[in-house]
């Protein structure tokens, strides 16, 4: 087979060329009629097999697990354990390349990289290519030559310059470090190694700098990589390194400065809603936060750091808000709350308002009639849309005494309904913003009794892990302008579902965190999930948001970002996914097995 | 040659060639892939250059009729053919328009034994009419172009004008359009109406 086949697609890309044309030689190309079996359930392989054209359906009996489409292999596990634990049907007319056992086999023995492909458990599959995507998008910036970094300013004082001198000349030029001459020595000296000598060693002012100058100093050179830079300061264990020239030193490099450079500018818009005197000023820095989205993804920062980064600057808006527009009566006994995803920190992108109010006692009607609307009025100018739902401060039912919550409580456990249910979950993952925390967890501890032991009631709780019953057959079928395609809904089929049980779970036993990830580790903590099984979960779940976030930032306006293509992922990410949807299935299995779905 | 070949088996061939004109043109180079039931054996192919030359002149060669290259080069002619016989043996040949492929290395078979290419012959242009306008209604507008079945039967377009994968794709149309002539699956013609109602929006 001459150049026709793509070695470029993984794993072939990890063949040398004379692999790849051992490869190729050996290729021979398979059709199948729609329906025919191409690996049985349980049966060994004798080939190894790469879609060129259709779709091959992945069956567990009668379960569908997976729709895989050109450039997709199969089975790594018939080849390798002789014995395929799903079978293979093709779903349309399909061409695969077959590359005989022997051959494939010689291929994993003889390049490990390739090999690691076909063994790998999915969360170190995952890890790598969590890696390589970081190799990708951090490389740039770790490639970034450390003259292009922020450096203080080269000053030099006199070692048997005062403290007083020094504090003087720090604030003169806006810098917290100086370089120190003591004759042919050269030393660093900063604002905290002076506040140091002062207050706790109770030097005089009057003191010549030298004693408490750091001589120790490491350099490094305006054209090395930034990386470099990160090294020295890991290795030597400094937060500020001297810049020099060759000739002359040019600036000193602190630890803050190079993080911010890598880290993108988050604290700044945080900055500036603290600073926040107004309404337009605070709609300003609104319109911020979603830019740092697209930023720190850029950057290759990874989505759960982008989820915290993003629901702190949407909390430290939402408490600043409330400031504004709350009375002080309202301010004091109450408490705002988010909730939903926006309480579980995993909204990246700008999110529906998902808010409330509690109080710690009937406030006059008039005013909380104002506020209510004045805050929901803002936000929505802000660019948060209303809650479909209607879960916000707007509406009475979600903005009321503490007292009228307990009512609600009852009402949900003792008559629950499908509304029950979803109330439930929406407050079980409240998180306070504002105002008096208390309340909240005065009112989830209550809600969390109510519920303990349950078992009945956490069942139907549990069982909406199955409303979407076939998660990993969710491909359903678009007609787009050119044609049908394959579309898959990440949020119902795989988010959803652990959100869900792990939230179950979570409830069940009594926790207080909001974050799914959080959850998944104290639950692992108190020993009710497997630690190995934790961590496939957690990692799982990070890449499902991390494929939901691509598809939401590419998204243009009318789709919602959570139906992906698996057209227009790599074949790396779409196996990954493949997998990802076999640890959600495991784990509804769990969950279902863990509250006795069986008896419904 | 003249023992049909195995059964269940074919041989999809493909010539490049200088021109189109059977009598005056050459061929370049030729390429054979056996089927075997549904497979395309590609791991045991047959591939030859006849014309190196011309790989890399093919259009100086047409305007000037350099035949004293042809003689230079004609051993390899003499010496690729049996091998490209024995290869196909009495098997089905298969391509896109064949006939002219099969009239090609005729010119040259006629000399080297003296006789003609016996082996049936699969039309791949044929059994995409049939999957395709079998059963159109009068005044339907015909596109057999290789374009056109490519897009079809969903099959990746390969780079063409290189002899073996025009035979790769044929092999391809081959198994396809065979299978869906064996379970009576037609290829949808496009309606004059306006598009599918898109039921998701957008």
């Amino acid at each position: 087979m001459p150049n026709v086949f793509d070695a470029t697609n993984p794993p072939f890309d990890r063949l040398t060329s004379q692999e790849v044309e051992t490869l190729r030689a050996a290729l021979d190309i398979a059709y199948f009629r729609p329906g025919e079996t191409i690996i049985a359930q349980n049966a060994p392989a004798s080939e190894l097999f790469v879609v060129i054209k259709g779709t091959v359906e992945e069956r567990d009996g009668a379960d569908l697990q997976a729709l895989l489409g050109p450039k997709d292999s199969f089975d790594s596990r018939a080849l390798v354990h002789g014995k395929s634990g799903h079978a293979f049907v093709a779903r349309e007319e399909t061409l695969c390349y077959t590359c005989p056992k022997h051959v494939t086999l010689g291929l994993i023995q003889s390049n490990p990289r390739f090999a690691s492909f076909f063994y790998r458990e999915i969360s170190h599959k995952l890890d790598e290519l969590a890696r390589d995507e970081e190799e990708r998008r951090y490389g740039s910036l770790m490639r970034a030559r450390v003259s292009e970094l922020f450096l203080h300013p080269p000053v030099f004082i006199n070692a048997s310059d005062t403290i007083e001198a020094a504090g003087h000349l720090m604030r003169e030029i806006g810098s917290n470090a100086l370089f120190v001459r003591d004759g042919e020595r050269i030393g660093i000296i900063t604002g905290m190694n002076l506040s140091k000598a002062v207050v706790l060693r109770r030097q005089r002012i009057e003191t010549p700098v030298r004693e408490f100058a750091h001589f120790e100093v490491v350099t490094l050179r305006p054209d090395d990589f930034v990386s470099s830079a990160l090294v020295l300061m890991t290795k030597h264990n400094k937060r500020r390194l001297a810049v020099h020239d060759g000739e002359r030193y040019v600036g000193i490099l602190e630890d803050i400065d190079l993080l911010g450079f890598l880290a993108g500018s988050a604290q700044i818009v945080a900055g500036r809603i603290d600073r926040a005197s107004s309404e337009d000023e605070l709609a300003v820095a609104a319109r911020e936060i979603s830019a740092q989205v697209r930023t720190l993804r850029r950057q290759g920062v990874r989505v759960e750091v982008i989820g915290e980064v993003v629901s702190d600057l949407n909390r430290r808006l939402l408490s600043r808000l409330f400031e504004m527009v709350a009375p002080s009566e309202i301010r004091t006994s109450g408490c705002l709350v988010v909730m939903g995803s926006e309480g579980r920190g995993e909204q990246t992108v700008r999110t529906d308002q998902d808010n409330g109010l509690i109080l710690a006692g009937p406030v006059d009607k008039a005013t909380l009639d104002t506020f209510r609307t004045d805050f929901s009025t803002a936000l929505a100018d802000f660019g948060f849309p209303p809650c479909p739902g209607n879960v916000m401060v707007r509406n009475s039912a979600w903005s009321k005494p503490f007292s009228d919550y307990l009512a609600d409580f009852r009402r949900w456990v003792a008559l629950p309904d499908e509304s029950a249910h979803m109330n439930v979950a929406i407050f079980y993952d409240a998180c306070a913003v504002a105002g008096d925390e208390r309340l909240l967890t005065k009112a989830k501890t209550t809600l969390i009794d109510l519920i303990h032991g349950e078992q009945a009631y956490l069942a139907h709780f549990a069982r909406a892990v199955d409303a979407f019953p076939t998660p990993i057959g969710l491909f359903n079928k678009l007609i787009t302008s050119e044609g049908k395609g394959d579309a898959l809904d990440l949020k119902k089929g795989g988010i959803f579902p652990i959100v869900h049980g792990i939230r179950s779970l979570a409830i069940e036993h009594g926790l207080l965190e909001t974050a799914t990830d959080k959850r998944i580790a104290r639950l692992r903590d108190i020993g009710v999930l497997q630690a190995s099984f934790a961590r496939e979960l957690s990692q799982t779940f990070q890449f499902l948001l991390m494929l939901r976030l691509d598809g939401q930032l590419a998204a243009s306006a009318g789709t919602s970002g959570t139906l992906v293509r698996p057209s227009s992922l790599s074949s790396m990410e779409r196996d990954l996914l493949r997998d990802a949807f076999q640890v959600v299935k495991q784990f509804r299995e769990l969950v279902r097995h863990h509250f006795n779905l069986g008896m419904f | 040659m003249f023992k049909p070949g195995p059964a269940d088996e074919a041989v999809a061939i493909d010539c490049e060639t200088t021109g189109l004109n059977v009598r005056t043109d050459d061929v370049i180079t030729i390429a054979a892939i056996k089927i075997r039931g549904n497979r395309i054996l590609t791991s045991e192919r047959f591939q030859a250059v006849l014309r190196p030359d011309a790989l890399m002149q093919a259009e100086a060669i047409k305007v000037h009729r350099q035949r004293q290259i042809d003689v230079a080069q004609g051993s390899l002619i003499w010496t690729t053919l049996p091998a490209f016989l024995h290869f196909i043996g009495g098997r089905p040949l298969v391509g896109y328009y064949v006939d002219f492929d099969i009239a090609m290395l005729d010119k040259y078979i006629l000399t080297l034994i003296g006789i003609e290419l016996p082996n049936p012959r699969i039309e791949i242009s044929k059994l995409y009419y049939e999957r395709k306008y079998g059963d159109a209604p009068p005044n339907t507008t015909i596109d057999l172009s290789f374009a056109a079945i490519l897009k079809d039967l969903g099959i990746p377009a390969l780079a063409q004008h290189d002899a073996f994968n025009d035979a790769l794709m044929s092999a391809m149309m081959y198994v396809e359009l065979r299978d869906m002539k064996d379970r009576g699956v037609r290829i949808a013609r496009p309606r004059t109406r306006g598009a599918i109602f898109n039921p998701m929006g957008g």
